[in-house]
């Protein structure tokens, strides 16, 4: 079935489609998104652990595979709001050196932009959704402007942590985040009842439900739930994309055609829609000239430091991301351990269940020695992070498996591995945060022994030339002009920053340029 | 409002689907509708040696519930941890390989053991598998039904009342799970 053509189809209602259908509708565009998953709104997001999992990956299989297999499911979203839906929302933004990874240190890639190109796309950002924080504090911040908002409240948990900090002659500052200290036009002000990441209904913390959906839907976008893309759609030559194919709710196969496609699905689906869209004309899949497409797959890997306090510490209280940060330790090639970025989070609200919880402190523990342990947790038990950074690594990625999806197209795989460099720097945080925690006042302290990972980024990398990257800076595929991918895929790098912000920026700054060079954009 | 209310489930009583905490659900003997009584059995026993108070606090109901809905609905942490549905397949797999693994050692099924028996296999799960093990990886399986445990009983209103914390929600859930 066709459906009435539209300027731009935007595959994914995550941040970053949300974000573009919101602008290019403001700019007079007609816009459809098409989103696999459910149209959660405000309404559907309950205060519980259990809850939350429905804002988690429920749709075709991706299998994590290789030496460190990434936890995909609990990574990705699920429905309206992407994974940004049950995000923490820690805004850091990168560093310069991350856009220069290769001209400086000769590993890993560049970026075909710097920091100074991204640096006004932050800041406007930051002053559309509202960010709290410290700039002065922040001593390691690039330039850019103040943040609008006062830094969030810090809690007892946070505070003892930060005696550690010190101790160690390491300076915290107030943790950047989209979330609001006070109220901000017209979003009411946190009220710290750390239920972040089971997805935030009062409007503190900026998802898109929050944020730019409102827009996107009063600016006349037509947000599409339960549409699951299966291929961009080409024209005869293969050398322009005519629509997506997609089906509905009702399994029924569907067109849309429209001037411009934009993939804004997350990190590992646009790899497999391009690879499931190939053609004669594009025979390893489309946008795959380079062979690059699904390559250079990156995440970034946590360390956690665990403390038990003989006291009321409050953990509770607060959000579930970070009060506090450091990145005294962010320069990549100062310390002989390993070559990378780390950034510390501290003050991070805890709950009793779900693997982030207390019980998942101390995970060895059971029968009533967990009960036990759980009436301490309740009173004492903290933790801290440090989510560390991976040199770009071609042979992790994604690609298609033997195995398909109800309608006939192949399934995905993720192939990922830690890098000597990447284990070296995990272990340098478990040995420093223990070396912390142990001189808090906590009564016992201990680490993981084994990483953790958090967001998925590449495997659509930007560069500058079609022989070394995916698509161009604005996301403009290099062999389709109409064909743009938006998102952390983008990234040739990662630092040691959540993401978020930082393609919040990234899919701003293509909204301008595809506003702004329409007549070129559409041909 | 109550924690029993929060943490209703939909079951079906009489032919009619009634919400029901899964505590109430197995004091009831609202029958299940995916595991087999011996499966139920085998994870009631298993609850309550990872979490004494599970079996009570409905943890086969809670999990039979959610292994009847879509994937996609699913609420079980077995959902974020890139497990291939149907999920029943996973618990089936760990479920048998316990009771095997038990009649292996023992001469008898998981929920038939002492206590001090049941313990010595947990405990092994979480370093490998005991002898006669099939199904799933051990510690994976430990680790989920630990977390399922974890949350019937603490998961809830009441499970925070019980821990001394407030629960502060913006939403409470006031259906099935």
């Amino acid at each position: 079935m066709a459906n009435e053509k539209v300027d731009v189809a935007i595959v994914g209602a995550g941040p970053s489609g949300i974000l573009l259908a919101a602008k290019l509708s403001a700019a007079g565009k007609k816009v459809v998104v098409l989103e696999q998953g459910p149209p959660f709104e405000m309404k559907d997001l309950i205060s519980s652990d259990i809850w939350a999992r429905r804002l988690k990956w429920g749709g075709p299989t991706v299998s994590s595979e290789g030496r460190t297999p990434i936890l995909f499911n609990f990574n990705v979203g699920w429905g309206v709001g992407g994974a940004a839906l049950h995000h923490f929302a820690n805004w850091p933004r990168l560093h310069p050196e991350d856009f220069r990874m290769k001209s400086l240190y000769g590993r890993g890639l560049d970026w075909p932009i710097t920091y100074d190109d991204l640096r006004p796309y932050y800041d406007r950002i930051q002053t559309e959704v509202g960010l709290s924080g410290d700039h002065k504090a922040e001593i390691w911040r690039p330039a850019g402007a103040p943040y609008p908002m006062p830094p969030i409240k810090t809690f007892r948990h946070a505070e003892l942590i930060s005696e550690g900090f010190k101790k160690e002659g390491m300076h915290l500052s107030p943790a950047p985040v989209a979330i609001n200290s006070v109220e901000y036009n017209g979003r009411p002000a946190c009220i710290y009842d750390g239920w972040c990441g089971a997805g935030c209904p009062i409007g503190a913390l900026a998802n898109p439900q929050a944020t730019y959906l409102p827009q996107a839907i009063k600016a006349g976008a037509e947000i599409r739930s339960y549409s699951y893309v299966t291929r961009v759609l080409v024209n005869g030559s293969g050398d322009r994309a005519t629509g997506v194919e997609y089906y509905d709710r009702q399994k029924q196969r569907q067109v849309q055609t429209a001037d411009v496609v934009v993939l804004a699905a997350f990190s590992a689906h646009n790899p497999r829609i391009l690879f499931n869209s190939s053609t004669d004309k594009h025979p390893n899949g489309l946008a795959n000239s380079s062979g690059l497409l699904g390559r250079y797959m990156m995440a970034h890997h946590l360390s956690a430091t665990w403390g038990m306090f003989d006291e009321n510490i409050e953990n509770h209280m607060g959000t579930t991301g970070a009060q506090l940060m450091c990145q005294d330790n962010y320069t990549k090639d100062g310390r002989k351990e390993a070559f990378g970025s780390i950034t510390w989070f501290i003050g991070t609200a805890l709950k009793p269940s779900d693997i982030l919880g207390f019980a998942g402190g101390h995970g060895a523990v059971f029968g009533e020695a967990l009960h036990d342990f759980m009436k301490k947790a309740a009173r004492g038990l903290t933790r801290f992070g440090a989510q560390g950074e991976e040199i770009p690594n071609r042979e992790n990625r994604i690609e298609l498996t033997n195995r398909k999806d109800e309608f006939g197209f192949p399934l995905a795989r993720i192939v990922h591995e830690m890098d000597d460099d990447a284990m070296n720097l995990f272990h340098y945080e478990c040995e420093l945060g223990l070396r912390i925690m142990k001189s808090t006042r906590a009564k016992e302290a201990w680490t993981g022994t084994t990483p953790a990972f958090s967001h998925l980024l590449g495997g659509t990398i930007m560069g500058k030339t079609a022989k070394d990257s995916v698509t161009d800076s604005y996301g403009r595929t290099h062999d389709i002009a109409n064909l743009f991918v938006a998102g952390p895929g983008l990234f040739p790098t990662e630092g040691a920053v959540n993401p978020t912000f930082s393609l919040h920026a990234l899919t701003l700054r293509t909204a301008d340029y595809m506003a702004a060079h329409w007549g070129s954009v559409a041909r | 409002m109550k924690g029993a209310a929060v943490s209703a489930l939909a079951f079906t009583v009489g032919g009619a689907e009634v919400l029901l905490t899964a505590r109430e659900a197995r004091a009831q003997d609202v029958p299940l509708k995916v595991l087999t009584s011996d499966e139920r059995a085998a994870l009631e026993a298993l609850g309550d040696t990872l979490l004494p108070g599970a079996k009570d606090a409905g943890i086969a109901h809670y999990v039979d519930q959610q292994l009847g809905v879509a994937p996609a609905d699913c609420l079980l942490v077995l959902r974020t941890m890139d497990v291939v549905p149907p999920y029943v397949n996973f618990y089936r797999g760990g479920l048998a390989g316990l009771d095997q693994a038990s009649l292996k050692l023992h001469g008898a099924k998981f929920a038939a053991l002492a206590p001090d028996q049941r313990y010595a296999i947990v405990e092994q799960m979480q370093q490998k598998a005991p002898d006669g093990w099939t199904g799933p990886p051990p510690p994976f399986f430990y680790f989920i039904t630990r977390v399922d445990a974890v949350d019937v009983y603490y998961g809830t209103v009441e499970g925070f009342e019980r821990l001394g914390i407030p629960y502060m929600p913006h939403i409470l859930p006031t259906r099935s799970w």
